[in-house]
């Protein structure tokens, strides 16, 4: 008896958008876990729905500055063995591209429609989150007390990735499904 | 106002030991409510604080950066921090960001009130 083929397929689970209002991040986690519901064991969807908010609350305050006529797309998929989901916001467009994001400053590219993988760091997030935090030197006062939303985010999910796309700013999660 | 925004209640289990019931979500907009509670307690002349998670329903970056900000008063004070109902998920974020070296976790609020005085 030969095993089953490895599950590829992939199939959207939900798409939605919350406004960028600021609390917003917790509509999306609801509604993310609300759609992975059973696919997931209760460790790992408390993971997840921790970079999910993290990610939200991210596009909302820094990707699209609170501004409530703006919208944070999400996606949710099952890939295979594992859930991903994607968070996307308008990117360094909103802004006009002025370089008042670090992504403007270190890409122009992201702006002509051409797609860029990214490493996540420091680009598309605030720039207290571009080292890594340390939290004797945050009681040192060397660093901000904040800046750990990035830290979290790669911490509770198995990979993460940033891509720009049509002068989009895509945050891609990727978590096993299934077992323990 | 963010009406999810942790209410914190402030009682005494001791002379000089005060825990701070947190109830709600522990994110940025908790910062008036959090330091109006350890104001007040450093007032009264609080050694020990122990924060009672109990009541917690979500804890993003933003709460974790106001526990930060916490610590500092704290330590600038001389002042011990412990805590207590803390989730194995939010356990693992204490863990994560090293928050568990400076604020002793404990299973109880008795276990808490105790370390905070070692």
């Amino acid at each position: 008896m030969t095993a089953d083929p490895p599950d590829t397929a992939t199939r959207r689970l939900a798409s939605f958008a919350v406004a960028s209002v600021p609390g917003n991040e917790r509509e999306a986690l609801d509604l993310v876990a609300r759609s992975v519901a059973g696919q997931i064991p209760p460790a790992r969807l408390d993971r997840l729905k921790t970079a999910v908010a993290e990610a939200t609350a991210n596009a909302i305050e820094h990707g699209h500055r609170g501004r409530p006529d703006l919208a944070v797309d999400i996606e949710v998929y099952r890939e295979g063995e594992q859930v991903v989901v994607t968070i996307a916001d308008q990117g360094p467009a909103v802004h006009g591209g002025n370089g008042d994001r670090p992504d403007d400053r270190d890409r122009p590219e992201g702006r002509n429609g051409a797609e860029d993988r990214n490493r996540p760091e420091g680009r598309g997030w605030p720039e207290n989150q571009a080292e890594v935090p340390d939290l004797a030197r945050k009681l040192a006062g060397e660093q901000e007390p904040r800046g750990w939303g990035l830290f979290l985010i790669r911490h509770m999910v198995d990979a993460m990735d940033v891509v720009t796309r049509d002068g989009r700013h895509i945050v891609r999660l990727a978590m096993r499904a299934g077992g323990d | 106002m963010d009406e999810r925004a942790a209410r914190m209640g402030l009682r005494w289990v001791g002379d000089d030991a005060a825990v701070i019931d947190i109830n709600g979500d522990v994110t940025a907009a908790a910062e008036p409510a959090l330091t109006s509670a350890y104001e007040d307690a450093a007032k009264r002349g609080a050694r020990r604080l122990v924060l009672n998670f109990g009541g917690l329903e979500y804890m993003n970056s933003g709460g974790i950066g106001m526990l930060v900000t916490l610590l500092v008063h704290a330590s600038r004070n001389r002042q011990k921090l412990a805590a207590f109902g803390l989730s194995r998920h939010y356990r693992e974020i204490f863990e994560l960001t090293r928050l568990d070296e400076a604020i002793t976790i404990c299973d109880s609020e008795e276990s808490a009130v105790a370390a905070a005085a070692s």
